[in-house]
């Protein structure tokens, strides 16, 4: 890495000419043609070009060049694997986006096995107005996507992919195909031992999905029975009652001792968030009471230590034992909220995340 | 059938006991015509009544006999060789004494038809069966199918299917679910047999490959309704056998640590336990704690054992023996800090039934404990507490089940009883 930072800052040196530059970079290209035999050494420059910043801007700037490396890239030969990384570097900037998209039906095919590709993909939805064209892109369903997530080792890359497409609702549709097996993978996915950044793009999808109601009877139905999925993570060994475990769903009775509650706390967090939103319809909070939800969120507000999971996990306690809205606003998520609560709530949010870096402040000091 | 038989005798004019003169339905529809109520009770009597209607044509002269006539007495059996009349088809055909049979068969299967229309029509015949629910011969006429080595895999997935399904449908998972598998690999989009591989799983427990037959089901048809429903069932199936796994393992550990407190309770009070010699030599090795905490399980038929309390106390189930009436008491909880005294007390409040001579008084008692290894007998103070008796250096408790015999005192029994035996007394 070292060597490769040396030889970027020695390229930007003796490129300070904008025009020098953008010529060596055109050499460059020619030489990236999948037939070339010097094309797995020239991915290897364009790799150390793209570890810097004004390299990754020089890259981003020449069409012609990524074009090349996503050739090379979508190729089975040596070159691909530092094309690929070379790319994952410069599609962080924006300027790539537009240059890239078109490319994006060639490395599609590769997002099963390769978490680069995944990376690349990843990095272009992150605008949530790239995030459409890049699923246009996928083709319809976005078929390589899915095929991905249903790979039986996904890359880990995904996570942050899955999280990006389903901020928009083109991304939603896709997961929520009607067969199920998208969404099937994404509540399997919440509980993957080995990637943290798998879970948290599978967490982040499905909170995202339920930011529309419409999909809640869904994933609450006993078909995908969502429920025990996202509380499993949140539940920890503790014994409980005999009477209380017969009261949560069965894949929580009963965890043996060497069972862990997730460890980030930012899933965690978000779990606790998908909860609140399926917690806004009636029928949800009937679900969530009925499957004893409350006595795994008891149990994890004596465990937890982070403040704003625990924050999260009282909000959700407050709903669930708290008294039914009357019959007007039994949907929390269709309550129009007139914009001067909506301020003063604001302001309360802002008031509670202030106390709590001061508790914070005063308990590091 | 006898009423079938006389009709046949009709139908079958001109006595050629082959199928070529009568029509295909005959049979069944001469069969059906007859059987009424009280067909079957003229089994003995219908051969008599062709008599008399042949007795009726006076003076004719006898009636010729037809060659290859049926005879009188073993018209049924004959008969039924016939391949027309015949009840059942024969599982082995014996072309020596069952001549017309085997021609139809060659007929039907003639060895110069190709082994893809040979095997087409077994799997045709197995499907009759099928209908008929006789899934043993079903399962004979697909093996027979798949022997012609048709070399069409879409013919042979479909007769390792059905043969599949028929296997199901006699129980025989196992056999099932490789008819299937051997299905799935010859068409891999055959969904009857995906259908019934994850049947076969389920049936055999396996939720976790019946769930993954649904999904390749649905990869193909992700409407199948019963692959859908299926799929459904198994995961919840799957996630309670995950479940009771779970809770048998949180039982059991838990079972263990509370045996290991008791085991430890026992060896603080310096109790000795002994059990019966095991059979297993294995176990004696496992070490004494094992085995002690075993020999709880044998404990006594009422299934009383030792208990800890909350308060740290232990409770024995106790046997008294009454050597003189052969009688026992059993008492199933004696706390161990209760003195023999106060169970007596309680025990004789009433004389029991036994004690004709009324002797059994609580404070007319004596009691005993046995060391059986020497062979010595200890007199117990009644006055001592069950824990005090316990931690006696040659108590044992044998069987988890501390042992008392009880006396009168002074009985010339006892003394009969304690003759040869050395008696530690008070």
């Amino acid at each position: 890495m070292a060597a490769d930072a040396k030889e970027a800052a020695a390229m930007e040196e003796a490129d300070s000419d904008d025009a020098a530059a953008s010529a060596a970079l055109s050499e460059l290209t020619a030489l990236l043609s999948p037939s070339s035999p010097a094309a797995p050494g020239a991915a290897e420059a364009a790799l150390a070009l793209s570890g810097s910043a004004s390299g990754r801007a020089l890259l981003a700037g020449h069409p012609a060049a990524l074009a090349a490396l996503c050739g090379l890239a979508a190729s089975a030969s040596r070159g691909s694997q530092p094309a690929l990384a070379a790319l994952v570097n410069a599609s962080s900037e924006p300027a790539a986006l537009e240059p890239l998209l078109p490319a994006v039906p060639s490395l599609a095919e590769l997002l099963p096995s390769s978490g680069a590709a995944c990376g690349v993909l990843a990095n272009l939805s992150r605008d949530e107005a790239a995030a459409p064209r890049v699923l246009r892109a996928l083709g319809p369903g976005a078929g390589p996507l899915l095929r991905a997530l249903s790979a039986e080792r996904p890359p880990e890359e995904l996570g942050a992919l899955l999280c990006n497409i389903s901020r928009v609702r083109e991304g939603r549709a896709a997961l929520l195909e009607p067969s199920g097996r998208a969404l099937r993978r994404l509540l399997a996915l919440v509980g993957s031992p080995n990637s943290a950044s798998l879970r948290r793009g599978a967490v982040g999808a499905l909170r995202n999905c339920c930011f529309q109601h419409e999909n809640h009877e869904r994933l609450l139905s006993p078909e995908l029975d969502a429920l025990p999925l996202l509380l499993l993570p949140l539940a920890g060994p503790e014994e409980l009652p005999e009477e209380e475990m017969e009261q949560l769903p069965v894949d929580l009775q009963y965890l043996p001792p060497e069972h862990r509650r997730e460890e980030e706390p930012e899933i965690r967090k978000m779990l606790l968030e998908t909860l609140m939103l399926l917690a806004a319809t009636k029928a949800g909070r009937q679900q969530l009471r009925r499957r004893g939800s409350y006595l795994v969120l008891r149990e994890l507000h004596g465990w937890e230590r982070h403040p704003e999971v625990l924050g999260a996990c009282q909000k959700l306690i407050q709903v669930l034992i708290g008294d039914e809205p009357e019959a007007a606003m039994q949907n929390l998520l269709e309550v129009t909220i007139p914009p001067e609560l909506q301020r003063r709530l604001a302001q309360m949010d802002t008031e509670e995340e202030e106390q709590r870096r001061k508790e914070q402040m005063e308990t590091a000091a | 059938m006898p009423g079938r038989c006389r009709d046949c005798s009709d139908a079958g004019a001109g006595g050629v006991p082959g199928l070529i003169g009568s029509s295909g339905a005959g049979p069944e529809a001469a069969g059906r015509s007859q059987a009424g109520p009280g067909g079957s009770r003229r089994s003995s009597g219908s051969m008599a009544e062709a008599h008399t209607e042949q007795d009726g044509v006076s003076g004719a002269p006898a009636a010729p006999r037809y060659r290859a006539a049926l005879h009188p007495d073993t018209w049924e059996q004959e008969l039924e060789a016939i391949p027309m009349f015949m009840k059942r088809c024969p599982a082995e055909i014996d072309a020596e004494r069952q001549p017309e049979l085997a021609c139809l068969q060659s007929l039907l299967f003639d060895e110069e038809r190709s082994p893809a229309e040979l095997a087409g029509m077994y799997k045709n015949e197995g499907n009759e069966y099928f209908k008929e629910k006789d899934y043993g011969r079903a399962v004979a006429a697909y093996s027979e199918g798949l022997r012609r080595r048709c070399g069409d895999a879409g013919l042979d997935a479909v007769l390792l299917t059905n043969r599949a399904a028929a296997h199901f449908h006699l129980g025989n998972y196992r056999s099932a679910l490789n008819d299937a598998i051997q299905a799935k690999k010859l068409k891999p989009t055959h969904l009857k047999a995906i259908i019934r591989g994850a049947l076969c799983h389920m049936e055999l427990k396996n939720f976790v490959e019946a769930i993954a037959w649904c999904e390749e089901g649905l990869q193909i048809d992700s409407e199948e309704k019963k692959l859908v429903e299926m799929r459904a069932k198994a995961d919840k199936l799957k996630r309670v056998q995950e479940r009771d796994a779970r809770k048998a393992k949180v039982m059991e550990s838990k079972e263990q640590c509370q045996k290991e407190i008791l085991l430890a309770a026992i060896k603080e009070r310096n109790i000795k336990l002994v059990l019966e010699p095991s059979d297993e030599e294995e176990e004696v090795s496992d070490g004494l704690a094992e085995l002690s905490l075993d020999g709880f399980h044998s404990g006594s038929a009422t299934g009383a054992k030792v208990h800890l309390d909350a308060d740290g106390n232990l409770s024995w189930p106790v046997l008294f023996l009454y050597p003189e009436h052969e009688q026992t008491d059993f008492t199933v909880a004696f706390h161990e800090n209760s003195r023999f005294i106060d169970h007596l007390m309680v025990m004789f409040a009433e004389l029991p039934p036994w004690d004709l001579e009324k002797k059994y008084l609580p404070n007319n008692l004596e009691l005993y404990f046995e060391d059986e290894e020497r062979e010595e007998m200890y007199e117990v103070n009644p006055e001592h507490t069950l824990l005090q008796v316990l931690q006696h250096k040659r108590y044992f408790v044998k069987a988890g089940t501390p042992t008392v015999l009880v006396f009168a005192k002074r009985s010339p029994f006892s003394k009969k009883y304690f003759s040869g035996k050395k008696v530690h007394r008070l």
